[in-house]
């Protein structure tokens, strides 16, 4: 098989497409365009081959969920990631890297949403007088997909006792571990060819709403907002339970159908002994 | 029963419909020995006509346009009512016309059928096996899932290898330089059209060299099982004493028939997904080359002999020189004897073939 | 002779009704398949009373499964638009200060008649047909 040169023909079609794309859009890479398959940016050529104090951000952000999702140096910093001479020129909009007060205003650019209920919890109202930044929990380059391990003793006891963090944590283990679960059943319909967009998008919603909830730090609204939240997902957990029972409905029928046909077999059996001449 | 009688009547008078049924259907005499091999012929036929038949029920629903076809197959299989099973039926039914067909050729092979005057049946047989295979191709790309993508994209790649007309022969099959909505409209055209004209035509033809020729007996069960065909002038090849096609032996092929719908439904009701990996179900994406893409299990020989040898011109001058060794057997292989167990060279020969077959199948499913 | 003539009668007849359930199992999935479907069409309209909406104020509605929203433009224009977010799916927000859509995600932004004005979404919010008959908004 020609693999190799249909990767190369693939790899080159894919890195003149992101080439494009990047020159266009200066920061933002189609999703479609998986991050190694993209036209490596100075910053990376550049910053690998440097000390560690300058490597090791580009060696964390390879495994982070920017990566994955197609997010480079410049989606945060700014300059520009074409021109190597210029890369880190403010004029090219480089913004460097945030002080510590900037932090959230730095990330919000792109989560307007976490922002918005971070700037208003208690950990936002600390901003500048020695409370958390998003950093302080999620790290800097190795960001990965946010989860309630997040919140944890060792984390949180950082700065305050781990108390009202394990209340918020309990209220909310029950419905991350619905959503996970139904997450699976749903990657699972998916497998077998079944239309799981309409949910898909549902519990992405739900997922959502309820993630927004981890910047709140607030028990009484997780509380009340758990119990909208998990009504929501019933909804879906109970299209699912549909989706088996019609799954065993086939399965019934094809028993009968299967049957059938061997019984039709059996009897023309029979029938044709009874032609033998 | 007088109101048929009388439709009957009413056509026989016109154009001697009970004559012809007579001649080709009571008085057409089969030999007593006749086994249940010799029912996977209607078996196909039965399998054919299934797979029109579901094929014209899904073009109602299928879209053949890149930007929808998936769409338009998600619907089929989620939203329209028993179109799950339509589709099933087409998609399963499609493997196992091509197993009945390998069981087909098997029985024919070790029955030693092939030989003279039988020629053309084995020429005809095999084009319909060769077009059955294409056929299968062109319409796996129709889904235009990752699947369907990339399996076709590595498919037509094969044709790389002929030196000098490669990479154009390449082009021209996909219709552009790589798969895309050019390729789609061709082997639509091809899945739905022209391939389904061409193995009608020779499924009448086929059948019409049966019928001419008259079946061969098997050779089992007889002191002299070689081949007494003079070769001198036409003559229709009798068995006196034996059994009417109708009704005995049409019983036979209704359960064979009746079996392999049992094996079809089973496979259709209980594990369709034996043949949906998971990317059947991702729509293609140009961009994204999934990790373990295979052709379909009757490919897998195909394809390991090709990743087997470094040289892939090699590869594929090896099957294109077993694809013909096997077209044109009854030419190579001119002896009289039939039964299989007085053929020692023929057995050595074609049960290796067999096993090497399976065994490249197996490695490269496993590869 | 007798006998197997009447067991031959007598499969024949079993076979015969065994042939007639098996074409009604393959003849109604086939009519079922073929046979109009009645909810797609006329089904899930949203309707919505014209003052409802006030000028330069939008109205989140659910429309055909998935989230909706009526938009007034200053000047009196009326838009409906999917508020589902063409980049990941978020359901975008109305900004009445800024006359815009912000998606809280990422930080799209859209104006008023769904046009990308800033961040990640790739093409328009979807448009949705929508009538103003007799001081009432049908969307669909």
């Amino acid at each position: 098989m020609k693999y190799r040169t249909l990767i190369t023909i693939h790899y080159v079609t894919r890195t003149l497409l992101s080439a494009l794309l990047l020159v266009i859009t200066a920061c933002l890479v189609s999703t479609q365009v998986s991050a190694q398959g993209a036209a490596e940016p100075v910053c990376i050529t550049c910053h690998s081959t440097l000390p560690e104090k300058y490597s090791l951000p580009v060696t964390l952000w390879r495994t982070s969920i920017h990566a994955e999702n197609g997010i480079f140096c410049s989606g945060c910093h700014g300059g520009d990631p074409q021109d190597a001479v210029n890369a880190m020129s403010p004029a090219r909009g480089f913004l460097g890297a945030p002080k510590e007060p900037a932090i959230p205003a730095f990330c919000g650019r792109c989560h307007v949403g976490v922002l918005k209920d971070y700037l208003t919890s208690a950990h936002g109202r600390m901003l500048g007088k020695g409370g958390p930044t998003c950093v302080t929990c999620h790290g800097n380059h190795h960001i990965i997909k946010a989860s309630l391990e997040l919140i944890n003793e060792k984390s949180c006891s950082r700065c305050h006792s781990f108390d009202r963090a394990r209340t918020i944590l309990a209220s909310m283990q029950n419905t991350e571990a619905m959503i996970v679960a139904l997450d699976m059943r749903l990657i699972a319909f998916k497998s077998i060819g079944t239309d799981t967009e309409k949910l898909e998008k549902e519990l992405f919603t739900v997922r959502n709403h309820f993630h927004s909830l981890f910047h709140n730090v607030n028990v009484d609204l997780v509380t009340k907002e758990s119990v909208v939240i998990q009504a929501e997902l019933y909804k879906i957990r109970d299209a699912l339970v549909q989706m088996d029972t019609t799954i065993w409905k086939r399965k019934m029928a094809g028993a009968g159908v299967v049957s059938l046909m061997l019984l039709i077999a059996a009897v023309l059996h029979i029938f044709k002994k009874n032609f033998k001449l | 029963m007088a109101v048929i009688k009388k439709v009957v009547d009413w056509i026989d008078v016109r154009i001697g419909i009970r004559e012809v049924a007579e001649k080709e259907l009571t008085e057409y005499i089969l030999p007593r020995t006749i086994n249940a091999w010799y029912s996977m012929g209607s078996v196909l036929l039965f399998a054919f006509v299934l797979q029109v038949v579901s094929g014209m029920l899904l073009l109602i629903y299928y879209v053949p346009d890149a930007d929808k076809a998936f769409k338009s197959v998600t619907a089929i299989m989620n939203d329209v009512p028993y179109g799950w099973l339509i589709r099933m039926c087409h998609a399963v039914g499609s493997n196992m016309m091509v197993l009945a067909l390998l069981l087909h050729m098997l029985s024919v092979l070790f029955m030693g059928s092939y030989k003279k005057p039988r020629e053309l049946n084995w020429v005809t047989g095999f084009t319909l096996l060769a077009l059955v295979q294409a056929i299968s191709l062109t319409g796996y790309l129709l889904p235009w899932s990752q699947l369907s993508f990339w399996a076709t994209t590595v498919a037509t790649n094969s044709a790389n290898a002929i030196p000098v007309v490669g990479p154009y022969l390449v082009e021209f099959l996909r219709g552009s330089k790589l798969v895309g909505p050019p390729t789609l409209g061709r082997f639509f055209a091809l899945h739905v059209a022209f391939i389904p004209a061409v193995i009608g035509a020779l499924i009448g033809a086929h059948l019409f060299f049966i019928k001419r020729t008259g079946i061969s007996a098997p050779p089992f069960g007889q002191k002299d099982s070689s081949n007494h065909w003079q070769g001198d002038r036409y003559r229709h090849e009798e068995h006196p004493g034996g059994i009417p096609f109708f009704p005995n032996f049409v019983l036979d092929d209704l359960r064979s028939i009746a079996i392999y719908m049992a094996c079809l439904m089973a496979v259709v009701f209980f594990d369709p997904y034996l043949f949906f990996p998971k990317d059947a179900f991702i729509p293609a994406n140009p961009f994204v080359t999934p990790a373990h893409i295979k052709p379909e299990w009757y490919f897998l020989a195909n394809y390991q002999t090709l990743k087997t040898f470094s040289n892939e011109l090699i590869g594929l001058s090896l099957q294109g020189a077993a694809m013909t060794f096997l077209a044109l057997l009854p030419f190579v292989d001119r002896g009289n004897e039939r039964h299989p167990l007085k053929r020692p060279l023929f057995m050595v020969c074609s049960l290796g073939g067999l096993l090497l077959w399976i065994g490249f199948s197996i490695w490269g499913h496993l590869s | 002779m007798e006998k197997m003539n009447s067991r031959r009668t007598f499969l024949g007849v079993c076979l015969g009704s065994l042939g007639i359930i098996a074409a009604a199992m393959v003849s109604w999935p086939i009519f079922r398949y073929l046979a109009p479907r009645s909810n797609s069409g006329s089904a899930g309209k949203v309707v919505i009373p014209v003052t409802d909406i006030r000028e330069g104020d939008a109205r989140f509605i659910e429309y055909a499964g998935s989230a909706a929203v009526l938009v007034r433009k200053r000047g009196g224009d009326l838009v409906a638009l999917s508020a589902v977010c063409t980049h990941l799916g978020c359901i975008v927000q109305w900004e009445s200060d800024k006359q815009d859509f912000l998606c809280p995600c990422h930080g799209g932004h859209y104006s008023a008649d769904g046009i990308v004005t800033a961040g990640p979404p790739p093409k328009p919010l979807d448009k949705l047909p929508f009538t103003v008959t007799g001081g009432n908004i049908i969307v669909g």
